[in-house]
């Protein structure tokens, strides 16, 4: 287990050398946010109310869901690289379960970020936006339990599509089609709630909405009662299919590199 | 007919000696940043800047003419590819002055760049993804070379260099030998005046350095292009230089033609030993006359020059372990090294060089 | 003048020709950013199954900004991408010395050195949202007002264009500025929305500072007659051409402090 930590440790290093990425990605954080801020804010003039969701609870969905939305990708793209690049073969050949290094390395970028990124926004939320609490303590551990889940979810995922490079064309394009794709279906930008009937029916069978819609609904109370432990047991869903397909996948692969080489 | 005689001859005598390179005192520094290790001393460097300069090239002077084709050699950081990115205009000289084809090539970067080409080691000109024949295509464009004087150039380059199996592959696909010959007609493709070559045969198999040295001896011969060659690989200068010019700290230690370099130095060898007594050391008797000791800082190590011609360097070996125990010794490479070692040693009697040569 | 054009003509023909050849990466290329940009736009189409306006701005309207904003940005994607790669393809690598050798200005050959397919993609779906918008806004379109838009788009691409070089020329000291470049490239999502839904500061700064409002607010704002901008917008063009010049001048001398510095 501590070789995993100092790998973790190791990217963290890693990413505060690059200072000037450092404070690229808080400014952009920030930026987001306060355009997510001031668009509702301007949606909002002319109504109280959408679907009966208010201003308050909507901009603490948006900006939770935008908080969340920054863990819930992962080292897929650097897995990719590996791949294309043939460094796998190396990595295998090193005293650690990869899978294991690569959610290591992850949990370090994922630190970084709340550093850099998060920590900042929060303190600009808490200043200078009206965004509400949950009601009760319970709620608030039912939220952490639920966005812990979804963080997982999203970085098996995203390790799924890494792997799939093995097989795939790695277009940058395609990269980026993904991410905003997934962002959409994940509810971060706007609660699934408010998607027309026949999206909303294709959402509920996709795993994304898992990653942010559920954890944020729970926390700003979109959903609640027993509503919330349906909503734990459809993440739990994900989370095992998941594991268990990257398990599987990533066995399949290697049978690919050890075959044919890389 | 004899008009047009007596004016050619006028002209001659106004163009003078053909010079087409002028440096003059020449001197680059670099500021760099004295940084403490670690965090602290990156904290501290926003307060308080330290500045350190280095002195990449000392103040050097040489005229170099149409038609030579001149060795620059040096160790490596000894202010070889400074002086080349002076040359091609690319760096701007801290002082001094330097002209190539009568600009100046900073101040007239483009204009000069029409009568330059250059190979520089590794780096490659050509266009990555393309195959070779539309990158020279593009090339033609960029140096504006007429139609039919690109036909014949790439025909002659394509005969010469082989390149025929080649002209239509990316330069990705190519290997370091294809790579570096495509290179090389691609620096010439525009018959520019003067051609900046840095170590081309770097990493090449003897057989294709065999057929680089020929081709830029040709195009010197055919069209008498100017060139100036960096290298590691005295065979290189063998075969294709008239002169040599030898910097080393920044300065030119050397600066003539080849034929009196090797007589000079060219039988010379130097050989490192490890005693395990220097304080004791004295050159054997039947050394005396043969070799000299040259000086060496380190306190375990004694340094023997000599003729190779004259005496043989497993004599010398076997004189010295027959006196003395030696832990270890090292044959300084018979090229550049032992000729710039022994260039310190005579600057260094003559009194005009401080430094003193560590052990290589 | 003419030279460069024809010197264009070729290197775009030989991108033109590597294209072809990966014409299923050229595809893909193309059909993301279309998927991607559609992606943003429906966002904005779910939103306003909900409401009516946003600030006074209509859904078309809304999108009428945001096709401007798309088909000015893949001016600068389709030729100038290559802008982004100045740090860590030429400068960190040692190969701008390669272009400084030429007889070319560096900054076209470096312009010069990519044609990028994506660009396309966003060209046309800038062109169908526009198309999609245009008809359903309350306006008259005759010759001046069509080519006021192609005026208008121009100089957005040419403002994207100048903010990417400016801050591209920071790799001249800084080896490679691509954090600073890709941070203040962000900056540009601001302005997909009216300006008017902003703090005061934002807008201010996004009009004089960093101005990212040329690209798509101001210039839709000519249109859009209710907007109240509409005689403000007629400095859009020359906003761009200020801005080419003065991220030129700043080019030139971070090459010429890079000329003195070394590689």
């Amino acid at each position: 287990m501590r070789k995993y930590w100092q790998i973790a440790k190791g990217r963290m290093q890693e990413n505060t050398a690059y200072s000037a990425w450092y404070w690229a990605g808080t400014v952009s954080s920030v930026m987001r946010l306060l355009i997510i801020y001031f668009f509702w804010e301007a949606v909002y003039a002319n109504q109280t109310t959408i679907q009966n969701i208010n201003l308050e609870t909507m901009l603490t969905y948006i900006v939770i869901a935008l908080l969340l939305q920054g863990f819930v990708g992962g080292v897929g793209n650097e897995l990719a690289e590996n791949i294309k690049e043939g460094q796998v073969a190396i990595e295998l050949m090193r005293p650690y379960d990869m899978i294991f290094k690569m959610f290591a390395v992850d949990i370090g970028e994922k630190i970084m970020y709340l550093i850099q990124g998060t920590l900042p926004m929060v303190l600009i939320a808490y200043f200078f936006m009206d965004l509400s609490f949950p009601k009760s303590p319970e709620t608030i551990l039912l939220f952490i339990v639920s966005a812990l889940v979804g963080i997982w979810i999203g970085t098996f995922f995203d390790f799924l599509v890494g792997v799939l490079a093995f097989w795939t064309v790695n277009v940058w394009g395609v990269r980026v089609l993904k991410e905003s794709l997934i962002t959409f279906f994940s509810g971060a930008l706007v609660p699934i709630t408010l998607f027309p009937d026949w999206l909303r029916t294709i959402t509920e069978f996709l795993p994304f909405q898992a990653m942010v819609y559920l954890p944020v609904s729970i926390y700003s109370g979109l959903i609640s009662g027993t509503e919330v432990y349906m909503a734990l047991g459809v993440q739990l869903f994900w989370l095992i299919s998941l594991y268990l397909l990257v398990r599987v996948i990533w066995s399949q692969a290697i049978k690919q590199i050890t075959i044919f080489g890389g | 007919m004899s008009v047009v005689f007596l004016c050619l001859k006028i002209e001659c005598m106004f163009l003078g000696s053909d010079i087409v390179i002028t440096v003059e005192n020449l001197k680059k520094e670099y500021k760099l940043v004295k940084r403490d290790p670690g965090l602290k001393g990156a904290i501290k460097s926003l307060f308080n800047r330290k500045y350190e300069t280095k002195h990449a090239v000392k103040g050097i002077n040489f005229t170099i003419e149409q038609g030579e084709t001149v060795g620059y050699i040096g160790a490596n950081g000894a202010g070889k590819s400074t002086t080349i990115k002076m040359l091609t205009g690319i760096l701007t000289p801290t002082s001094g002055k330097v002209t190539v084809n009568g600009l100046v090539p900073y101040e007239n970067r483009q204009k000069n760049a029409v009568n330059i080409g250059a190979v520089f080691g590794q780096r490659t000109q050509l266009f990555w993804d393309i195959p070779v024949r539309e990158s020279y295509n593009l090339l033609k464009h960029i140096y504006e070379i007429p139609e039919q004087e690109y036909q014949e150039t790439v025909e002659m380059f394509t005969e010469v260099l082989t390149l025929e199996p080649l002209l239509g592959i990316p330069v990705r696909q190519l290997s370091l030998g294809q790579k570096m010959r495509c290179e090389l007609a691609a620096a010439f493709l525009h018959r520019p005046k003067v051609v900046y070559l840095d170590e081309p045969t770097i990493g090449l198999d003897i057989a294709v350095k065999v057929k680089i040295r020929k081709f830029i001896k040709e195009m010197n011969q055919r069209w008498g292009t100017t060139v100036l060659l960096t290298t590691h690989d005295m065979q290189d200068i063998e075969e294709i230089c008239d002169r040599i010019i030898i910097i080393d700290g920044g300065t030119i230690l050397y600066d003539g033609g080849l034929e009196q370099i090797k007589k000079q130095f060219g039988q010379q060898r130097v050989i490192h030993f490890e005693l395990a007594d220097k304080e004791k050391f004295e050159l054997p008797a039947s050394l005396i006359g043969q070799a000299e000791v040259l000086p060496n800082e380190e306190e375990t190590k004694v340094s023997l020059s000599f003729d190779h011609e004259t005496v043989k360097s497993s004599f010398v070996i076997s004189e010295m372990m027959s006196m003395y125990e030696i832990g270890d010794l090292n044959i300084a490479d018979p090229k550049i090294e032992t000729i710039v070692e022994e260039l310190y040693n005579k600057q260094e009697q003559g009194g005009e060089h401080e430094k003193v040569l560590a052990n290589s | 003048m003419r030279r460069y054009t024809r010197l264009y003509w070729e290197f775009a023909k030989s991108h033109m020709k590597v294209m072809m050849e990966y014409r299923i990466d050229f595809l893909i290329g193309v059909a993301s950013v279309m998927l991607e940009q559609f992606a943003s736009i429906f966002f904005v189409k779910v939103v306003f199954d909900h409401i009516e306006q946003i600030n006074g701005w209509s859904f078309y309207e809304i999108l009428f900004i945001y096709g401007i904003a798309a088909t000015g940005r893949s001016i600068h994607q389709i030729f100038f991408d290559n802008l982004w790669t100045l740090g860590w393809q030429y400068i960190r690598p040692g190969k701008l010395d390669r272009l400084l050798i030429r007889p070319v200005n560096p900054l076209f050959h470096v312009v010069a050195d990519r044609l990028h397919q994506d660009g396309f993609g966003q060209l046309i779906i800038g062109l169908i949202i526009l198309g999609t918008a245009i008809p359903q806004l309350d306006l008259v379109w005759g010759a001046a007002e069509i080519a006021m838009l192609v005026i208008m788009i121009n100089s957005s691409g040419l403002i994207f264009v100048a903010i990417n070089l400016f801050f591209a020329t920071f790799s001249f000291w800084m080896i490679d500025s691509l954090p600073i470049v890709w941070a203040v490239f962000n900056l540009s999502d601001f302005a997909r929305y009216p300006l008017t839904i902003y703090h005061k500061g934002i807008r201010m700064f996004l009009t004089w500072i960093i101005p990212y409002g040329f690209t798509a607010f101001y210039p839709a704002a000519y249109f859009i007659d209710k907007s109240g901008y509409k005689e403000f917008a007629l400095w859009t063009p020359v906003a761009a051409i200020a801005c080419c010049f003065l991220a030129y001048a700043f080019w030139n001398r971070g090459l010429k402090a890079f000329a003195s510095t070394g590689s």
